[in-house]
């Protein structure tokens, strides 16, 4: 009696596990059916969305009008930028803008991050405050009184003015960015340093910054991207072909050769490579989530 | 002296500014139609850009964070409407929008819509303005709103579909409660970029056809540096720098209350 009873809870378990089983199996087979479909769904948006992107690349390997190219595929519109426009010039002149931008607003606001960071009080809060209000400023607002007073300074069509403006513009979310950053690193390691006799500035030279190279790349991705993509800046500072920085450059250049797009997308070419080509490597690096969270902090 | 430095830098230009400005000017520009039209034209073109990317941002991060294979690889490449130069983008929109010869006024042509120039109605070029701009802007929505999902804890899932909780009200009371602070923060910092915004508008349209298309960064500029009305135009520039001023000192007091709670 006892040892069929068993048998029979035996029985009933095994088909009540292959019950579930099979629900286990159509349920994962529902899954990757459904995953299927997302997996489609995101490959159609994302050639949806990268369609004008893939255009300015297409076009620039096509012939343009009047060329004795045949075929679909050439080379020649690169060649004939860098050899018979400004091109080269323009890439210059973006280039150093940018580095120097970088590499100041870097500078500046590795250090003052830390103090935003690290001395917490009445003064310090309001001023990030200021820092978020002087963000949240119309960068026309700024550009026409500047204007006025650049061209005191024999600053207007120069390059130095646009950079110089650039390094400002970046400063505030920088100053944030490495703030945030600091955040996240505990303090307890900058008292032990303290404690083995660092000063204020070697603890912070030799302990914090080397701790945050993440937060330094991140910032120096946010000032590339900003002095590289920037066009109002350099539309009304920049006054004469030779000062041009790529953007301002393209854009007239694209006036003057409005039906010729294989030139035209060969200059874009140009000028979107150097930002790709950063991102790819660093982009782990670079979290937005991060200027949000240090918004959201204070 | 690092503070000082930056704060001379913007506090600077303000004041110098100051002696060119007159109240005449201020009542000059808001009697004006065309500085009522930048302005509504520059409230839609925020709500759009706001609204639009975040619900594209934000469906699409929902999307890649079920399991997908290449997963990173979409992330990326969804990114790049973002990093691409602005000059260049407008550039290929142009070519894809602007002229009857361009790939998409040739697709209306053959469904059957006839011969639409984007750029040359006016309502229709508001609209293409503001889907070029969702387009530019949603991968920014995106990054933040998947570092706000990544911080969502998947067990909390798991617990209301214990409790009997369906998909959308999982979504409804887990994660838009979750990821509303950096919500808040990312529409402060998309109405400050929409707001601000000049190439987008200037590039693709240069504030045409008829004016339509002029928000109130672009009318401020054309003043300037079109009509060399300096006055007016710092005008202009000085009403949006308080309205936008007062907007983000309100909601800056919301993320902390929010921040509070």
């Amino acid at each position: 009696m006892s040892t069929l009873s068993v048998r029979r809870a035996r029985v009933k378990d095994q088909a009540a596990g292959s019950v579930t089983a099979t629900r286990r199996r159509t349920q994962t087979e529902q899954r990757k059916r459904g995953g299927w479909w997302r997996f489609a769904l995101i490959v159609v948006i994302t050639a949806l969305v990268l369609v004008p992107i893939i255009a300015v690349v297409g076009l620039s390997f096509q012939p343009s009008l009047g060329s004795t190219v045949k075929g679909n595929f050439t080379l020649e519109n690169y060649s004939s930028i860098f050899t018979q426009t400004a091109v080269v010039t323009w890439l210059t002149n973006s280039l150093t803008v940018t580095v120097v931008t970088v590499v100041i607003a870097v500078a500046v606001a590795a250090p003052a991050g830390y103090v935003l960071s690290r001395a917490r009080n009445k003064l310090v809060s309001g001023y990030s405050l200021v820092l978020f209000v002087v963000q949240s400023l119309p960068v026309v607002s700024a550009v026409i009184p500047l204007f006025i007073l650049f061209a005191k300074f024999n600053l207007v069509d120069n390059l130095v003015g646009v950079t110089i403006i650039y390094v400002g513009s970046t400063m505030s979310v920088a100053i944030w960015m490495m703030a945030a950053y600091y955040d996240s690193i505990p303090i307890a390691l900058e008292e032990a340093a303290w404690m083995d006799g660092a000063s204020l500035f070697g603890s912070f030279t030799r302990i914090v910054l080397r701790n945050s190279l993440p937060g330094i790349l991140s910032t120096a991705i946010f000032a590339f991207l900003l002095a590289w993509n920037d066009y109002l800046i350099a539309l009304v500072f920049l006054r004469s072909d030779p000062n041009y920085t790529l953007p301002v450059g393209l854009e007239t250049f694209f006036q003057q050769n409005a039906t010729n797009w294989g030139l035209v997308m060969a200059v874009a070419v140009v000028m979107m490579l150097p930002p790709i080509i950063l991102f790819s490597f660093l982009n782990r690096y670079f979290s937005v989530g991060g200027i949000g969270g240090s918004l959201a902090g204070r | 002296m690092i503070y000082a430095f930056i704060q001379s830098l913007h506090n600077g230009t303000l004041l110098d500014s100051g002696p060119f400005v007159g109240l005449k000017n201020y009542t000059d520009i808001l009697t004006q139609a065309s500085f009522w039209n930048a302005a509504l034209f520059t409230l839609v073109f925020t709500i759009v850009g706001v609204f639009g990317s975040w619900i594209v941002g934000l469906a699409l991060s929902l999307l890649l964070r079920t399991h997908i294979p290449a997963n990173g690889l979409f992330k990326v490449l969804l990114l790049l409407p973002w990093i691409v130069p602005v000059v260049v983008s407008a550039t290929s929109w142009n070519w894809l929008v602007a002229t009857p010869q361009s790939p998409l006024p040739i697709l209306f042509a053959h469904l059957g819509f006839g011969n639409v120039l984007f750029l040359a109605d006016p309502t229709l070029a508001k609209i293409v303005v503001c889907v070029f701009k969702v387009w530019i802007s949603f991968p920014f929505m995106m990054m933040m709103m998947s570092s706000a999902l990544a911080s969502v804890d998947t067990n909390v899932y798991e617990a209301a579909k214990v409790d009997g909780a369906s998909n959308w009200q999982g979504f409804r009371f887990i994660t838009m409660p979750m990821i509303a602070r950096t919500t808040f923060v990312s529409w402060i910092l998309m109405t400050i970029f929409c707001v601000n915004d000049f190439p987008t508008i200037f590039l693709l349209t240069g504030g045409g056809p008829v004016n339509a298309t002029q928000s109130l960064v672009v009318l401020a500029y054309l003043t300037v540096f079109q009509n060399f009305q300096t006055g007016p135009g710092i005008a202009i520039a000085f009403v949006m720098t308080l309205v936008l001023v007062i907007i983000s000192v309100v909601l800056y007091r919301q993320i902390r209350k929010v921040n509070v709670e």
